[in-house]
């Protein structure tokens, strides 16, 4: 698994990247330092359940059906608001529209070209929603989609994201989670049994 | 003391506890309070009965039969029998003990989710058919709530994000 995943990792941050950079005309580099596997009920220390995140939900649906999901904690969001809209740095207290609109562009951004590359490389159709934006909690939030799969969904995986906007790293979660059968055939295909 | 009860959970405190629900969307917490006993019970429940959830979306699929558990306390309906089992057995009586209503919403509003409505108003029937006064509401909208049950009080406060 650690082979391919990383092949897909490594091309869907760099087309992220490129495609984030022409979004914002400044260059930006989006790294994955870790992605795995985990229970849903191991997403709870992922994040304070309480914690205020901005959170990018995309439902997916073809070969395999689920939901993707950009968080980006408070703080990060507000400095990355800055940064899409051009506002001077530590600006953003409250997000406007247009901060809401941009972000769930990067949550485009990185959940598009994440399954493009997954897709390809797994041979499986998955077509992705208009993505719908929350700026709440975070357990509000990621729980309101695992209810949505009821039973369904028992494991997500969850890919840590690095956006170096420099001299800013600004840190994020990239969560998909797909339905228990096709969870198994993903992984299974991904060479882990 | 507080107590944290996480998704699908149930848990009965006495005397001095707090019981404490955080991030809380479409999921609806449930608490009960005998406040001459004081005791409480907090479910913090996800989907209002299996029958309207996993089996009407499923009707084909076999798990239905064999994953059904009657205390599955991830459920609204089975999770109020087994507090008011817990609660009883603790030595609350019915007739005293009070409800309250908290979570409920749709965090996502351009998707339309019926998840927490369905929550709100399954638990409200089936507290009315289980002849349990339900006492106070905090339910429904589009935010996030945090709550703490004070035990001995009976009192619930509920934070949202403004």
């Amino acid at each position: 698994m650690q082979e391919k995943l990383k092949e897909i990792n490594k091309q869907a941050a760099m087309n992220a990247s490129m495609a984030l950079s022409k979004l914002i005309n400044r260059p930006v580099g989006i790294e994955i330092p870790r992605a795995e596997v985990k229970r849903v009920e191991e997403l709870r220390p992922l994040l304070g359940l309480g914690e205020i995140v901005a959170g990018i939900y995309l439902p997916v649906t073809g070969d395999i059906k689920g939901a993707a999901l950009l968080v980006i904690p408070k703080e990060s969001a507000f400095t990355m608001s800055d940064l899409l809209v051009k506002r001077k740095p530590g600006t953003t207290r409250k997000l406007t529209e247009l901060d809401e609109s941009a972000l769930k562009e990067v949550g485009n951004i990185i959940s598009g070209n994440y399954l493009t590359i997954l897709s390809n490389i797994l041979q499986v159709k998955v077509i992705e929603h208009l993505p719908s934006f929350s700026f709440d909690m975070f357990g509000a939030i990621v729980s309101q989609i695992i209810v949505e799969f009821a039973r369904k969904v028992d494991k997500a995986l969850v890919i840590e994201l690095e956006f170096v906007f420099k001299p800013e790293i600004l840190k994020g979660y990239f969560i998909l989670l797909f339905e228990v059968e096709q969870f198994k055939a993903l992984i299974g295909s991904l060479g882990e049994a | 003391m507080d107590r944290e009860v996480h998704m699908g959970e149930i848990e009965v405190a006495k005397d001095d506890e707090n019981l404490v629900a955080s991030g809380i969307g479409s999921c609806l917490v449930i608490t009960f309070c005998d406040p001459k006993q004081k005791i409480g019970a907090l479910a913090h429940t996800m989907l209002p009965a299996r029958r309207m959830s996993f089996e009407v979306r499923n009707p084909k699929d076999e798990r239905r039969k064999t994953n059904y558990k009657s205390s599955d306390t991830r459920y609204a309906d089975t999770a109020i029998d087994e507090m008011l089992k817990r609660i009883e057995a603790l030595g609350a009586k019915r007739e005293n003990i009070e409800a309250k209503l908290i979570g409920g919403a749709n965090m996502f509003p351009a998707l339309k989710s019926d998840i927490g409505e369905d929550n709100i108003s399954y638990a409200r029937e089936k507290l009315k058919s289980a002849g349990i006064k339900l006492v106070g509401e905090c339910v429904g909208g589009s935010q996030g709530r945090s709550m703490e049950f004070f035990v001995p009080s009976g009192i619930v406060t509920v934070k949202m994000k403004f």
